[in-house]
């Protein structure tokens, strides 16, 4: 059975349909991608899932559990946590003030034990602990985005273009990081405009179009469709 | 000498009362960046809420906490009828909301409650004086200034060292980020206004045993002295709003005593000719939000 | 302004005023003395929103003290026009020997007027001292500084104005009883308030209420627009209000305090602050309200069960609650930023054939010039104990196109940000051939020719794509008449953005808003073009389409470029030669083949 599973997904805003009838499943342990142009629907399809807003139509089930329309809090103590495209940050906030944030679904009891343990995985966010997160560098700013959505050991964690902004080198950490998850039974489920290099870790993937799933399969077997990359993907660098 | 000691004394003494009312506005303004010209009708709705436990024969203890009560309730409802809908729109439309919902709260008192004055007792203490050192200290004054420094510390602890105050600080800045973090980003931000409210209340709590009286406009002055304050502070800061207050008050003594006897009406213009100076040369105020516009 | 077009405007001023003006003698003539009464204030109250509107309208500050200029202006027309031997009962004293002063209505309102604009100045000043745009809460703190400075001088200065329980008041018979005044007035305001809007001026001071910084980096400074358009709306305030006190027949400071505040302000919102058409339109539907809920809470007004709700005091709550429901509800007030004159003249344009386009167009290619070089040297900057940059150079030639790359955090952006004068160095120059640029302010970097992108997409929203492009090229047709200039189709066959040229740029998906962020830069005649990550967020057959479009719109202006960008495709196949940073300074220079080989570079920010 799948961990997650979103079925007849349909997104408007106002009159707009953004998202239209989309599904996709990932199964525990697996690495899942969701590819496609700007402007397919891929961040309003993360963002209802995730419960910032209830989608028009369709449902998502965690665990078998049907969770549409929960909101995010509830969300995070179902196990589902979501990174947000751009990071999202508190910029004015410390390094440590945005994990005690990321925390507050987790027992008080327990919560300063989680965040230490970030701290030792991440050891680079330890040293910066009191500095304002709007001080931090790019790859800095990527590890504590990924670390506040582990704070709460989430089950699944989705991902909005992880990769976005950085440069080359972070781009190799990000993936390199995303290919030893998957490794470890991490389930991800991820949204990328670098298709290529996503495809190329990746389990499953699903192609976006205009609001609609167009494609899907191994990601292997999206790899070599030239004709998804020249009409609507694009070869990765 | 002892004349201009005397004189900042009242000044710090009046400012205090000035800057309850400018923390409890610095608070709305770093969460929701408005400038709240509503949070006066919290002063008039405690004004009438005097009055009547004081026509029911309360003491000043039991009024004193009906009043906070009162203003409490008073700012939850406005933000949840009024500004929660425009969550996030410009500062523009906000600020036309906050004197929308003013207007209209001044109209409904005139018109459901009372144009009249309604007058009620003072507690006896408040013309108490102590003389030291050849300084007149007005017992009233020392309270208020003690139970001013009281609530800044408690407020800069609440936002600075509780998880209520770092979730109120990450919704400020990116509500629906905080949301994805799990805060309830909705019950937070009703938090902040129930604190301002709390400030509120017990800012009218003082200015309400220094008048006596309820009246439509009850909340006005002390509102317009609040913003002013707050302002010269530089917004969104809460010590600067606590300084503000201070040094309105300062000024204002200062300007009444040393101003001509012709010129003294128009004291009150002489200081907002002082505050458009200071925002014309640091248009952050004092502590000013100097907040670097990333690029 | 383009001829047919300030004609337009003005012809469509004078028929929405007109309109108005007949309409409530419609309606006066239906009734008595109140309703003309009520008519004649409506049509001045239209004068003084129309005045509010210029400067709310197109600068986005949101004063609350154009009321204040109008109680300046009430006061001195009604000490310039009463007669001596009147004034000698109410202010004998008056100073200056003003209560000597005697002259004719017109007279008085020219007095008002330069008295308003003389206040208008100071406060302009301060406005622009402050840093006043859209948003900015020091803006509005001025202004109502002044409503209260303005109302206190009349309550305390007894022997100038008659303070506050009697005030000043024309004899018996002195107060005005013609229309001719008023609609002759209202026609002019409607005509200006449109006429600018329209102008150069008026346009630029939209582009900067849509975003200060992008129209700074056009070359535009928001500050001269906007004290402009105060002097204009002023004048006109100065006008109405004028015209208000004689229909009165008296002044009192409550007169221009804060009810008639909230009234000209709701009416303004009500219709759309955006537009005259809507400033009218709110006039009419306000005053339409009031009169109701003031029939309704009267005495002749009996429904039963409702006696709670119409008594007095209900239009407060109408005013009040009229601006509180807008705000919540739709901001942009009933007509947003629709103009009457606007929409008859797009139906008019339709229908005839489309019209070549005869802006100026100067292309670059026939003309060989000496490249010119843009100089950054030595660039330190320091951010309070953090080093930004280290003695960063970069340099590029008019006709090369020079990448700028490094992690993120490198510098990359700050440097950009010290060439065009967003951030100042501790140490270095910035020279544009022999011109120095070191410390300039934005406006002017981009007047000299230095033209950026942002990072953050900073279009003019409310502004369609055409209209961002006109507006880039007016700015720099007023500082650089003659430079190469492709004209505004050019530019949007260019961008791919023929077909959404009439669509607002707030609209348009992520693609087409890059796209039309360069076709915009490449509008202002820029010597050179400094791109921020042009292609972020595209992916790579739009990043590949950008190669393009970035060396065409380079060629047409004969511009050169600087661009930074992550995407190493775009970069090596556009590039000329690559700077490389890491940690705020220099680590490598050269070719795109010199770079992808350079073993710093490999490790700081390529990778494998």
């Amino acid at each position: 059975m799948a961990l997650l599973a979103v079925e007849g997904c349909t997104v408007r805003y106002g009159s707009i349909s953004a998202v239209r009838n989309a599904s996709l499943t990932v199964a525990a342990g697996e690495l899942v991608g969701l590819i496609g142009p700007n402007g397919a629907g891929k961040t309003s399809t993360l963002s209802a899932i995730a419960g910032l807003f209830a989608p028009a139509a369709g449902t998502v089930r965690l665990d078998g559990h049907d969770v549409t329309g929960w909101s995010p809090d509830k969300m995070l103590r179902a196990g589902l946590a979501l990174v947000p495209e751009h990071r999202r940050l508190f910029a004015d906030l410390t390094v440590a003030e945005n994990l005690q944030v990321a925390g507050v679904t987790v027992a008080r009891g327990e919560r300063q034990a989680r965040i230490d343990e970030i701290a030792s995985v991440f050891p680079v966010l330890g040293r910066k602990w009191t500095t304002a997160a709007g001080y931090l560098s790019g790859g800095e700013a990527q590890q504590l985005a990924i670390a506040r959505a582990l704070v709460t050991k989430p089950k699944i964690l989705l991902m909005d273009e992880p990769s976005l902004g950085l440069a080359p080198t972070l781009v190799d950490v990000v993936f390199g990081l995303l290919q030893s998850w998957r490794g470890e039974g991490f389930t991800m489920l991820v949204v990328e405009q670098n298709a290529t290099r996503l495809l190329e870790v990746a389990d499953r993937a699903y192609v976006m179009r205009s609001g609609e799933i167009a494609a899907e399969g191994p990601a292997a077997e999206l790899l070599a469709r030239a004709d998804l990359f020249d009409a609507y993907v694009g070869r990765g660098t | 000498m002892t004349q201009l000691i005397q004189q900042l004394v009242d000044g710090l003494g009046r400012g205090s009362e000035y800057a309850l009312i400018a923390l409890g506005i610095a608070v709305i303004f770093g969460v929701m960046h408005l400038v709240n010209f509503a949070h006066g009708e919290l002063i008039t709705v405690s004004a009438y809420t005097s009055y009547w436990l004081f026509s029911a024969g309360l003491g000043w203890w039991a009024m004193a906490i009906g009043i906070v009560v009162s203003s409490v309730l008073t700012s939850l409802l406005i933000e949840f009828v009024a500004f929660r809908r425009v969550r996030g729109a410009a500062d523009f439309t906000m600020l036309l909301t906050s004197f929308g919902v003013h207007f209209v709260s001044q109209a409904l008192f005139v018109m459901y409650v009372s144009a009249n004055v309604r007058n009620f007792n003072r507690p006896g203490w408040v013309t108490d004086v102590v003389t030291v050192g050849g300084v007149r200290f007005e017992v009233f004054d020392l309270v208020t200034l003690g139970v001013t420094a009281v609530t800044l510390a408690g407020t800069v602890w609440l936002l600075r060292r509780t998880t209520f105050g770092v979730s109120l600080r990450a919704a400020a800045e990116d509500f629906d980020a905080a949301r994805l973090m799990g805060v309830r980003s909705d019950r937070v931000i009703s938090g902040a206004f129930a604190l301002a409210g709390l400030l509120a209340g017990v800012a009218a709590v003082f200015v309400l045993m220094r008048t006596g009286r309820a009246s439509p406009t009850a909340g006005l002055t002390p509102m317009l002295k609040g913003v002013l304050a707050a302002l010269i502070g530089g917004l969104g800061s809460l010590q600067g709003a606590v300084l503000g207050g201070f040094a309105l008050g300062v000024v204002e003594v200062l300007l009444l005593a040393r101003l001509p006897t012709a010129w003294v009406g128009l004291t009150n213009g002489i200081v907002f000719v002082l505050i458009a100076l200071l925002f014309t040369f640091r248009p952050g105020g004092l502590l000013g939000d100097h907040r670097v516009e990333r690029v | 302004m383009t001829k047919p077009r300030w004609v337009g405007s003005a012809l469509g001023g004078v028929v929405l005023a007109l309109v108005l003006i007949g309409g409530s003698q419609l309606y006066a003539a239906w009734g008595g003395m109140a309703r003309d009464n009520l008519a004649s204030q409506m049509l001045i109250n239209a004068i003084v929103v129309v005045g509010i509107q210029v400067y709310i309208g197109n600068t986005g500050v949101l004063s609350f003290g154009h009321v204040g200029f109008g109680g300046v202006a009430g006061y001195a027309f009604a000490v310039a026009v009463i007669p001596p031997d009147r004034k000698a009962t109410i202010i004998g004293n008056a100073p200056f020997g003003l209560a000597d002063v005697h002259v004719g209505h017109l007279a008085g309102i020219v007095a008002a007027i330069v008295v308003a604009l003389a206040v208008a100045l100071l406060v302009g000043y301060a406005l622009v001292r402050s840093g006043a745009r859209a948003g900015a809460v020091s803006a509005t703190v001025i202004t109502l500084a002044l409503l209260f400075l303005v109302h206190e001088v009349a309550v305390n200065w007894t022997d100038l104005t008659g303070g506050d329980r009697a005030g000043l008041s024309f004899p018996v018979g002195g107060a005005l009883d013609s229309l001719w005044p008023i609609a002759a007035a209202l026609v002019g305001a409607v005509v200006v308030a449109r006429l600018f809007a329209t102008s150069t001026t008026g346009r630029l001071a939209k582009a900067a209420r849509e975003d200060d910084l992008a129209a700074r980096a056009m070359g535009i400074n928001p500050a001269t627009a906007q004290f402009l358009a105060l002097l204009v709306s002023v004048a006109i305030v100065a006008v109405g209000s004028s015209l208000r006190v004689w229909e009165l027949g008296t002044i009192t400071p409550r007169f221009f305090f804060f009810d008639y505040t909230l009234l000209t302000l709701t009416m303004l919102i009500v219709g759309g602050r955006n537009s005259v058409t809507g400033a009218l339109a709110g006039v009419v539907v306000i005053t339409a309200g009031n009169e109701l809920t003031r029939y309704l809470a009267g005495p002749d007004v009996d429904i039963a069960g409702l006696g709670w709700l119409l008594r007095d005091g209900l239009s407060d709550i109408f005013l009040g609650g009229a601006m509180l429901g807008f705000m919540l509800v739709r901001a942009n007030g009933l007509l947003d930023d629709w103009e009457l004159d606007e929409a008859l003249l797009r139906r008019w344009r339709t229908r005839r054939q489309p019209a070549t386009d005869t802006s100026t167009s100067t292309s670059a290619a026939a003309v060989p010039v000496d490249p010119i070089v843009l100089r950054a040297d030595e660039i330190t900057v320091e951010f309070g104990g953090f080093q930004a940059l280290e003695r960063a150079s970069v340099h590029a030639a008019s006709t090369e196109v020079v990448g700028l790359i490094g992690p993120n955090g490198a510098g990359k952006t700050t440097l950009i940000n010290v060439i065009t004068g967003l951030v100042p160095a501790t140490e270095g120059r910035v020279e544009l051939g022999d011109h120095d640029l070191t410390g300039l302010p934005t406006h002017r970097v981009a007047r000299a020719g230095v033209v950026r992108t942002f990072q953050n997409l900073r279009l003019f929203g409310a502004l369609t794509v055409r209209e961002n492009i006109e507006v880039a090229a007016l700015a720099a047709g007023r500082h650089r008449p003659g430079a190469p200039r492709p004209s505004t189709d050019e530019l949007l066959a260019l961008a791919q953005l023929w077909d959404l040229r009439d669509r607002r740029a707030r609209e348009l998906d992520y693609g087409n808003a890059r796209r039309l962020e360069l076709a915009r830069a490449a509008a202002a005649a820029p010597v050179f073009l400094l791109l921020d990550e042009p292609t972020s967020g595209m992916s790579d057959s739009e990043s590949l389409a950008m190669i393009d479009q970035v060396r065409a719109t380079a060629a047409a202006v004969g511009a050169g470029v600087v661009v930074i960008d992550h995407d190493l495709g775009f970069i090596t196949g556009i590039c000329d030669r690559i700077t490389c940073l890491d940690q705020g300074a220099v680590i490598a220079d050269g070719t795109p083949a010199d770079i992808q080989a350079d073993p710093h570079v490999r490790a700081a920010y390529l990778g494998a």
